[in-house]
């Protein structure tokens, strides 16, 4: 039998200052208020390894392998050889859309995001990114994980678990209406629970959020209000509830126990903060409009860009948006059309935004799909998946502006100068946070484990 | 023979209704093999392919990137085939060719703008009378070069171990004779491994822990305070005739079927409508449904399980009610999700039989075959061919998923371009079930189409005062959608206005043949066809019978121990179950990116013993249950964790979160609310064919008319059969919060789940899902402090203990009976007090807010 603070020490989980609370002043099992000491709460700051460029990330996940020879991968050889047989087979498609030069920097940028083109100058486009995964979920997992082959903690979690956050009564790390089925990528697996991602508004495809989003004007999050109590019975019935969990064995469950307690004190402060920073009924018509939150067809995403500038303002360390489908094997010619006309204005109203307020210098905002697609066809108008050779770029947070880093080879099949694989763009990200990839480490099982596992290597060519 | 005919009459119907449906059949067909005579080929070179190319090639031809209405008329095989309306040419039959139709402005006006001369249409009519030569045939190219040669699949035959027939272990060898934490062949084989390992088991957990676990493993519900009094009683005196006594009591148990039958419905992505961008209802998913809670309780042979399955159509059955159970289980192959809305016939096609294939393969073996449509697959020995092999067998299938026409027809329109019948049962429910209508609705119903009708072809015509442009389109795309719902609700009932029984299924297809091998999987890119089969490294199955698809085959097959993987991967999947992680932790995955087992003799001796059991999935779940290994306590060891963070080795029970279902059912059961009869049907029959856009289940314009009386309400007759209990509340919402039955029988949308279910890690209904997630989030906090339904239970479960129990303490004592199986503590039973006392609520509040607080708590929600 552990004592707990043995198991502080031990656990897999680790234990955090509920825990010590309770041991501190449960012996007669009874109730008391719960302390806010940030020596131990598990959200509390931290202090960088070394000082910081990017304070927060802004993560725009396009899911599904927006094409990068169509989108921020300018190739004049996949012009001039539309039509030849490819390197890996297949005969080779031009983009369908033009790129052109844009800004001082005159970064080369298609017709397909002419908004965010004119934020070329903030941009820093990775045009050498490449993964081991050809397929979606292994790709989606590894961009976010790592590893597609066991269940680890994703770049969000590693962050929160580096970092804390700096607003305790919101989750650190914000996951804005993910994908159902998804939640291993923003799960903190072997770390703490209160580490992972916390989905906000209703899970569910893109089908089922704009049929949602249709309907309702103010996205929130089920169960935000007690129907019955006020805040201070809630309050007691929550201190009842805890007291019950800390009685529980604490050499059986340990983390799970720790995890449930965690999340209902995050839970009693999510009700005041969340409604409050969810509701957009009080952002000016302009600034809706900037974001095309008014209307379709970047109504969904326009929202959800808006609400990730609100929830960064508001201290939450780490916030992911996903936007899909982009995995056009068929119709690539409308359908990315048609994803990034839902997009592209909300991503250039956050950068703009952003930049207005003075926090693009220290956010960090990342877009990006877990691949790539091939420069040849496939059935006529589409692209299959390409891993080899894909863009990612990064904006704010002490990178580059206007700066393009790592090529494709002429058609952009692969990554062939500064290939930059997603273990080595992880350990940047890392490294703009101020956290150094190789010290984040987290003993579990008796090993150290880390995000990029024994890889990594910091692209410094890309931060100012 | 009565028999017989009775059967016969009834495909008569079914195929009757087949007619309507999306036909591919001229696909497999080759028309193209005749070659064409020097006249032939002057005839359409000069007096057809100039008019195609000058009036038609602009809007339906690969050319132009157009197909409109999904139709292409720039190859024969696209032009034989046709678009969304049907094929575009019937050779020798003027009045099924549709192109025939629109150039004589018969039903389609075309083209748009102006009519072709007389002597074109003659001509055209010359050559659709005398075959419709046409010399524009795709020739297949090349089949790439495979990238895995004969000796690589050799190889992998030889080495791999989930190729290799299970291997029957002496059990002599197994272990330490010795040993005496041993009771069965399960342990022997564990103990071996930790001794190895130097690990020890842990010890047998408590006579609670160890009853707690069997009931929420074996029925999804929590033992009554009683059977924890007898439990603990038989416990002390042996504990290994205590669980067997209670195993055996458990899994004759209808809800052993409900818990049991959703752990398959995860895994064989059960849902009940479309999923994707146009989301339309599958009203009789739900026999489906029944039939695996049946087939679970009935303990049918898994074999047999997965033969109907596949291919009950095709199966000997011995009267109708089997044959219609049999027809009901291919519903497995027809509720995929579906892009309906998609433009292209021959992608819409080929993109449900890749789901079947990829459903099939790793439902039942564990293997991914589709990874192999466009290549050869990059890390399994699985050739391109290999997949076109299996395509073969399904596109000489036909599925039926969606709603069959009625006598006005079949209404596609600008959202369900993909439209499909269903199949008649061959026993009509007793009750019938969806809608009825009384003879005053089904007139105006009738009425309502043939006035929308006229309207619709008064705004052809443009006899309508909104003349051309945007608003005599969007006015044409609402009366399309009118139309088509009110021409759904006529179909699916007889002439009394009586609901028949249909269901979801697959028959096979009137034309079947090998499949063309389709480079890059691209549908224009047809090389040589490939006789149909299954993946060379997993074996070779009877060559399909002529005119039959090969399913029936494939069944036999994969139903079968000729295969190494399907007994395997489903041992693997009941153990996951009852011991929370799998021998192969990778359910789907038992290939070569998947994880190896972790007790490879031990699955090769349960699959072996499922096999002689006559493929009893109950006899197999009692041999787990009853080892000594699921007696063990989860209790942490330092040790032994930092040897084995995964516990792959088993040294200590596995602690699981309760699943989604269990946590709701458990709350209604101890709110004494749970309903034990199961509900007819689904909130989904109820809803029947329509498109899902919001959380209600009900078209916008019916809850309207129903709140004011009109007509095209259910009127259930209460002179024939009981209104529905599902209909009672009148309450269509998705969420379900009133409802008390179990949550096997909640609606399963794909997209839009109940709040109940989605929170707590629900299987996604897209995906084949053979482990859950199990995550530990504020949303679930949220949810069970303040969702409604946990807000209603928890006040049931007051009135509950209220009714029970006199004085406060004996309602907290009984509280923690029900909810834990145990008796307060002494420090619980004075929190308890004091809650109660100092909440500051009213009696009542006071006492359902302690109860939440227990449904609340992590002990309820994990099974240690």
């Amino acid at each position: 039998m552990y004592t707990r603070r043995e198991l502080l020490k031990h656990s897999s989980a680790g234990f955090g200052y509920l825990a010590l609370a309770g041991m501190a002043s449960r012996s007669q099992l009874r109730a008391a208020p719960i302390e806010h000491s940030s020596v131990t709460h598990p959200l509390a700051p931290k202090p960088p390894h070394f000082p910081a460029t990017a304070k927060r990330v802004i993560f725009l996940c396009m899911q599904g392998g927006p094409s990068h020879v169509d989108t921020f991968d300018y190739k004049p050889a996949l012009i001039a050889d539309n039509g030849r047989l490819g390197q890996y087979g297949g005969s080779l498609l031009k983009s369908p859309w033009a790129f052109r030069q844009r800004g001082q920097s005159g970064l080369w940028i298609s017709d397909l995001f002419p908004n965010v083109a004119k934020q070329a100058d903030d941009l820093c486009l990775i045009r050498s990114m490449h993964c081991d995964q050809p397929v979606h979920p292994g790709a989606m997992t590894q961009m976010h994980t790592g590893t597609a082959q066991f269940v680890r903690p994703s770049l969000g979690a590693w962050t929160l678990y580096g970092l804390g956050t700096d607003n305790e009564d919101l989750p650190g790390f914000i996951s804005l209406s993910p994908p159902a089925g998804s939640s291993r990528n923003y799960s903190s697996a072997f770390l703490p629970a209160i580490y992972s991602g916390a989905d906000v508004g209703r899970s569910g495809s893109r089908f089922a959020q704009l049929s949602r989003s249709a309907t309702t004007n103010n996205p929130t999050v089920p169960d935000i209000r007690n129907p019955n109590l006020t805040p201070p019975q809630q309050r007691r019935q929550l201190d009842f509830i805890q007291t019950l969990n800390r009685a529980q064995s604490v050499d059986v469950n340990a983390a799970a126990v720790e995890g449930v307690i965690e999340s209902y004190e995050l839970a009693f402060r999510m009700q005041d903060a969340i409604p409050e920073l969810m509701d957009l009924s009080g952002e000016d018509q302009r600034t809706l409009a900037m974001y095309g939150a008014d209307a379709e067809p970047t109504l969904t995403f326009g929202r959800q860009c808006l609400l990730a500038r609100r929830f960064a303002e508001a201290g939450v360390r780490f916030i992911e948006v996903t936007h899909g489908n982009w995995d056009q094997h068929t119709r690539l010619t409308a359908d990315h059309q048609a994803r990034a006309e839902a997009c592209d204005q909300p991503i250039a109203a956050l950068l703009a935004d952003l930049k207005q307020r003075d926090m693009l210098r220290d956010t960090l905002v990342i877009w990006g799909g877990e691949f790539g697609r091939t420069p040849s066809a496939q059935n006529g108008d589409g692209r299959n998946h390409n891993n080899k050779g894909y863009t990612l770029w990064m904006a704010g947070g002490g990178v580059k502006g206007g700066y393009s880093y790592g090529a494709t080879d002429e058609h952009g099949f692969a990554a062939v100068e500064n290939p930059c694989h997603v273990h080595d763009w992880h350990a940047t990200v890392l490294h703009l946070l101020g956290l150094d990839h190789e010290r984040l480490t987290y003993r579990y099982a008796g090993r150290d484990f880390r995000l990029t596992d024994v890889h990594g290597n910091v692209a410094h060519d890309i931060i100012a | 023979m009565i028999l017989l005919q009775t059967r016969r009459v009834a495909r008569t119907l079914m195929i009757l209704c087949c007619l309507w449906g999306t036909g591919s059949s001229s696909w497999a067909a080759d028309p193209a093999a005749r070659a064409l005579t020097g006249e032939q080929t002057k005839f359409f070179e000069s007096n057809i392919r100039p008019v195609l190319v000058r009036e038609c090639y602009g809007c339906h031809s690969k050319q132009s990137g157009q197909s409109k209405g999904g139709l292409r008329l720039d190859t024969q095989a696209a032009t034989l085939q046709g678009g969304d309306s049907g094929a575009a040419i019937v050779p020798g039959d003027l009045d099924a060719s549709l192109l025939y139709g629109a150039i004589t402005h018969t039903d389609f006006v075309m083209p748009p703008k102006r009519k072709l001369s007389d002597a074109e249409i003659a001509d055209f009519r010359t050559w659709i009378l005398s075959g419709a030569a046409d010399p524009r045939i795709v020739h297949p190219v090349d089949s790439p070069a495979t990238a895995i040669d004969d000796q690589t699949i050799e190889q992998a035959k030889r080495s791999f171990w989930a190729y290799q027939p299970p291997q029957r272990s002496e059990l002599a060898e197994v272990g330490d004779a010795s040993d005496d934490w041993s009771k069965t062949t399960i342990d022997r084989f564990l103990k071996a491994k930790l001794d190895q390992s130097g690990l020890a088991p842990a010890d047998d957990a408590d006579a609670p822990t160890v009853l707690r676990r069997l009931c929420f493993d074996l029925i999804g519900l929590p033992p009554t305070p009683e059977q924890h009094r007898h439990f603990a009683l038989a416990f002390e005196r042996d504990p290994g005739e205590a669980i067997a006594v209670i195993v055996d009591q458990l899994l004759k148990q209808p809800e052993y079927g409900q818990h049991w039958g959703r752990h398959w419905l995860d895994v064989v992505r059960f849902a009940e409508s479309t999923g994707r961008e146009v989301n339309m209802t599958y009203p009789h998913a739900w026999r489906y449904r029944d039939y695996v809670i049946d087939s679970f309780n009935a303990d049918k042979p898994f074999d047999e399980f997965v033969r109907e399955q596949i291919a009950g159509d095709l199966l000997p059955a011995a009267d109708d009610r089997e044959w219609s159970e049999h027809l009901i289980a291919t519903t497995f192959l027809a509720m995929g999700t579906k892009n309906v809305n998609e433009q292209s016939r021959a992608q819409f096609a080929a993109d449900l039989a890749d789901e079947q294939i990829d459903t099939s393969t790793r439902v039942f073996l564990g293997t991914s075959v589709a990874c192999a449509r466009c290549h050869d697959h990059k890390f399994d020995p699985i050739r391109q061919s290999d997949y076109y092999a299996m395509a073969g067998i399904f596109r000489s299938t036909k599925t039926f998923f969606g709603n069959p026409p009625s006598q006005y027809g079949s209404f596609s329109g600008p959202q369900t371009r993909q439209t499909s019948s269903l199949i008649l049962l061959p026993v009509a429910d007793e009750n019938p079930i969806g809608r009825s209508y009384t003879q005053d609705e089904l007139q105006q119903l009738h009425e309502q189409i043939q006035q929308k009708r006229l309207e619709l072809s008064q705004l052809r015509r443009g006899n309508n005062s909104t003349g051309a442009g945007p608003m005599s389109q969007q006015m044409r795309i609402r009366l399309s959608n009118e139309l088509a719902s009110l021409s759904a609700k006529l179909s699916v009932v007889d002439e009394r206005g009586d609901p028949r029984s249909y269901c979801m299924g697959v028959q096979d297809g009137s034309v079947s043949g090998d499949a063309p091998l389709l480079v890059r999987g691209e549908i224009d890119q047809p090389a040589d066809r490939v006789p149909r089969g299954i993946p060379v490294v997993l074996g070779q199955i009877d060559p399909p019978s002529p005119r039959s698809s090969g399913r029936l085959e494939l069944a036999r097959w994969i139903g079968s121990e000729h295969n190494t993987l399907a007994a395997r991967v489903m041992v693997n999947r009941i153990w996951h179950h009852v011991f929370g992680q799998g021998i192969v932790p990778t359910t789907e995955d038992f290939g070569m990116t998947g994880i190896a087992p972790s007790h490879p003799a031990l699955l090769d001796h349960l699959s072996i013993e499922f096999v002689d059991s006559g493929w009893s999935v109950k006899e197999i779940v009692r041999q787990l249950v009853c080892s000594r290994a699921y007696r063990m306590q989860s209790r942490m060891d330092r040790t032994s964790h930092e040897s084995d963070p995964d516990n792959r080795l088993l040294w200590r029970a596995n602690v699981k979160r309760l699943p989604a279902e269990s946590l709701r059912d458990a709350m209604l059961s101890v709110a004494g609310k749970l309903q034990t009869e199961s509900p007819r049907a689904s909130k989904v029959a109820q809803a029947g064919y329509m498109r899902v856009r919001s959380d209600q289940l009900e078209d916008p314009r019916d809850r309207f008319a129903r709140a004011f009386g009109t007509m095209l309400t259910s009127r259930g007759r209460s002179g024939r059969f009981r209104a529905d209990r599902l209909r009672e509340s009148n309450d269509m919402s998705i969420d379900s919060v009133s409802a008390n039955y179990r949550s096997v029988y909640l609606p399963v949308v794909r997209d839009f789940l109940p709040r109940s279910l989605e929170v707590f890690d629900f299987a996604d209904p897209s995906l084949v899902t053979g482990a859950r997630e199990t995550s530990n989030t504020p949303n679930q906090a949220l949810y069970l402090m303040n969702n409604p339904l946990t807000v209603r239970l928890s006040e049931s479960f007051a009135k509950r203990l209220i009714r029970e129990s006199r004085t406060q303490q004996d309602r907290i004592e009984s509280a923690f009976q029900l909810v834990y199986g145990r008796s307060p503590s002494v420090a619980e039973q004075m929190a308890s007090q004091e809650y109660l006392e100092q909440s500051g609520l009213s009696p009542l509040s006071a006492l359902s807010t302690f109860c939440q607080s227990l449904f609340a708590s992590a002990e309820f929600r994990y099974l240690n």
